[in-house]
């Protein structure tokens, strides 16, 4: 049992770091071939991944880069799950300490922003908000409502433009942009609807609301803090866009019972 | 602001957006059909995913060559201040 465990670590060390190995693995092939074969499938496959969940990363610096980046991510981050959708959701983190990539500081943000796109395509189906339900809840029971968001919905806040980055390296954009990094921070809400996910930017209250909301607040209490410091904050046309937009997509059972 | 007055004018929407449901329904549910199909590409396609699933000519030569040096070289440039060549100099 301690011996297979041993061969197996080993193996695992010989497939992502190009270690040797001292024992063999099977009759048919010398170890050295046999090993060579399973770590480039296992590189491939992995790389593959990182590519389809990351492919503005891949656009900013380029397939030759990509793909040394993701040789070293693949060294030093092993898959932990039998699912490949689920690897590389530590890209941000490892972009932030990568050397070659220093000079490009909104990278490990722009990286952020991928995966909660990656992560917004793979969230559960929902339906939308039961909105004839919603608007007949009494007057008395309105302020006391609580929202749940989409679960494809994430808000990325960064110092850099990550929407305007983002949205010029969607499919069918123009190539000839120019982006000015200091053009100053963006916060994007990303969600999916009818399958396909998108990414804009919220305003500095639009997000607080959104947060409140998120984290449990009721509807008036919510409203109440944003609008303390956001006077001009117009929750009529937010609800209704953002219901509209399948953001907000159901309320509290508590609410729909009374 | 009045409580009552933020919250009146907001379900005074969400009523006329109820009102209007009936269609809503109908037409997002077109939409739905008309947009299938356009999942985020290669994602849900093994067939169609030449490298996030094996056996794709990987077999036998060790695809990774390290011996280059590594400069991101794609649409970076498009980014001011997001410069490839500062730092190199000093």
């Amino acid at each position: 049992m301690t011996a297979w465990f041993e061969d197996v670590l080993e193996f695992g060390n010989a497939i992502r770091n190009n270690d040797a190995m001292s024992g063999g693995i099977g009759p048919n092939y010398p170890i050295g071939t046999a090993l060579e074969i399973y770590r480039n499938n296992y590189r491939g496959n992995l790389q593959g991944a990182l590519g389809l969940a990351y492919p503005v990363i891949r656009q900013l610096v380029g397939d030759e880069f990509f793909r040394m980046m993701a040789i070293m991510h693949i060294e030093s981050r092993p898959s932990k799950s039998g699912n490949l959708h689920d690897y590389g959701a530590e890209l941000s983190k490892f972009l932030a300490s990568f050397p070659n990539a220093q000079e490009l500081p909104y990278l490990p943000e722009i990286a952020k922003l991928e995966w909660a796109c990656h992560m917004a395509y793979f969230a559960a189906d929902i339906e939308p908000i039961d909105i004839v339900l919603l608007a007949s809840i009494a007057p008395e029971n309105q302020d006391r409502l609580r929202f749940l968001l989409n679960p494809a919905c994430r808000i990325v806040r960064s110092s850099f433009p990550i929407v305007d980055i983002w949205q010029a390296h969607q499919p069918g954009m123009p190539e000839d942009f120019l982006i000015d990094l200091d053009s100053g921070p963006q916060i994007a809400l990303v969600n999916r609807r009818n399958d396909v996910v998108r990414v804009e930017a919220l305003s500095l209250p639009e997000s607080a609301w959104l947060e409140e909301i998120e984290s449990g607040a009721t509807l008036w209490d919510a409203t109440a803090v944003v609008l303390e410091n956001h006077p001009d904050f117009d929750l009529e046309s937010h609800l209704v866009n953002w219901i509209e937009q399948e953001i907000l997509v159901d309320f509290d059972h508590e609410a729909k019972e009374n | 602001m009045d409580r009552r007055h933020v919250l009146t004018a907001a379900f005074g929407s969400l009523l006329a957006m109820s009102l209007m449901s009936g269609n809503a329904n109908a037409a997002d549910k077109m939409n739905m059909e008309k947009c299938w199909g356009i999942a985020k590409a290669g994602h849900n396609d093994c067939s169609s995913n030449k490298s996030a699933h094996s056996c794709a000519g990987q077999a036998t030569k060790n695809n990774d060559p390290m011996d280059f040096v590594a400069v991101p070289k794609g649409t970076c440039n498009k980014i001011a201040h997001g410069s490839l060549e500062p730092g190199k100099a000093g």
